[in-house]
């Protein structure tokens, strides 16, 4: 079974060093870039005594592994500062974010507002899907194509995605399969 | 022999020289990637005291025997300070796999009391075999990922 788990559930995980044991830091957000469905890094805060902002950046590349309870690098120097990090980790753009945005089908039906990003743990920690609120009330998961069209206000979705809003995280990770298989994805 | 943390945890720790008690054994330091017993931490906090593994004359099922008081030494570095303090202590400490998942405490941990060398993790009702070890700090213990439960 894969493992998908939303953004917020990765924000205020702590970061852990495999071969140190020591939590270096915890996420306070994911860095996302909606136009290649996938996570680009994550932003951090300090834990214990100093806890609070912290400058430090890691990049997905030096992420080892997304877990329930943990997000594991291998030691203290994946975490990485702001200059030394790609661009799209050190000053990500805020306009970037798909929260609230309207998802629309190409063929012009409003599934829902975006809650929520969905991601794929594991080692890679890929988008694969939205939390949205549906139109019709209560909350859905949609699977993601590899790539959409997206403005910063809607996202446009393959009309087959209709077919495919889930009740919950269990019912999208059975479908993600399904649903690339459909749009010649895998 | 096989040995565990908790049942060594309290033993007296005796001069050969004097035949005095000098201590007793706190709790034990483990180098995550030896897989060993680096130390015995005797006693906590600002008076902690340790012992190498290789200082000690004998690791018995009563008594760990040391040859004279002065093998007894201050923490060396932060490490070892941090050991002092009991924040490495093994037992208690949450294990979790290099994947980010949690398996739960360590309850104990046993070792073979001759070389030193590691032998099981236990926690839970689960044996995880040291081999599997990856590294030991303050927050957690962590293990490989063959120790991932199949869902």
């Amino acid at each position: 079974m894969r493992l998908l788990m939303t953004a917020s559930q990765i924000r205020g995980l702590p970061v852990v060093t495999v071969g140190g044991g020591e939590d270096v830091a915890e996420v306070r957000d994911v860095i996302y870039s909606p136009e290649e469905g996938r996570l680009v890094g994550v932003t951090l805060n300090k834990r214990g005594f100093l806890a609070g902002r912290s400058r430090d950046a890691l990049p997905a590349e030096a992420i080892h592994a997304i877990g329930q309870n943990a997000v594991m690098v291998l030691d203290e120097s994946s975490l990485v500062a702001p200059q030394d990090a790609p661009d799209d980790v050190g000053r990500p753009a805020t306009e970037r974010n798909v929260i609230g945005d309207d998802v629309l089908t190409e063929g012009g039906t409003s599934l829902g507002k975006v809650t929520d990003l969905v991601l794929l743990v594991g080692s890679t920690g890929e988008v694969v899907g939205y939390q949205i609120d549906k139109d019709g009330g209560g909350r859905g998961y949609i699977p993601l194509p590899a790539q959409l069209s997206v403005s910063g206000v809607a996202l446009v979705v393959p009309n087959v995605t209709e077919e495919f809003v889930q009740d919950d995280l269990v019912g999208l990770g059975a479908s993600v399969d399904e649903f690339r298989a459909r749009m010649g994805l895998t | 022999m096989s040995e565990s943390f908790r049942g060594s945890s309290g033993r007296k720790v005796i001069s050969r020289a004097t035949a005095s008690e000098v201590g007793s054994v706190g709790h034990l330091l483990v180098d995550a990637q030896q897989r060993r017993v680096a130390a015995v931490v005797i006693g906590r906090g600002k008076k902690a005291q340790l012992v190498d593994w290789a200082q000690l004359s004998g690791f018995g099922p009563d008594a760990v025997m040391v040859a004279d008081e002065n093998v007894l030494r201050p923490p060396a570095d932060d490490r070892e300070r941090a050991a002092t303090e009991g924040d490495l202590e093994l037992v208690g400490k949450r294990a979790l796999t290099e994947r980010g998942n949690e398996l739960g405490q360590i309850d104990d941990v046993t070792f073979d009391n001759d070389t030193g060398v590691l032998e099981d993790l236990l926690i839970g009702n689960r044996r995880v075999p040291a081999g599997s070890l990856l590294g030991s700090g303050s927050y957690a213990v962590v293990v490989d990922e063959s120790q991932e439960t199949s869902p």
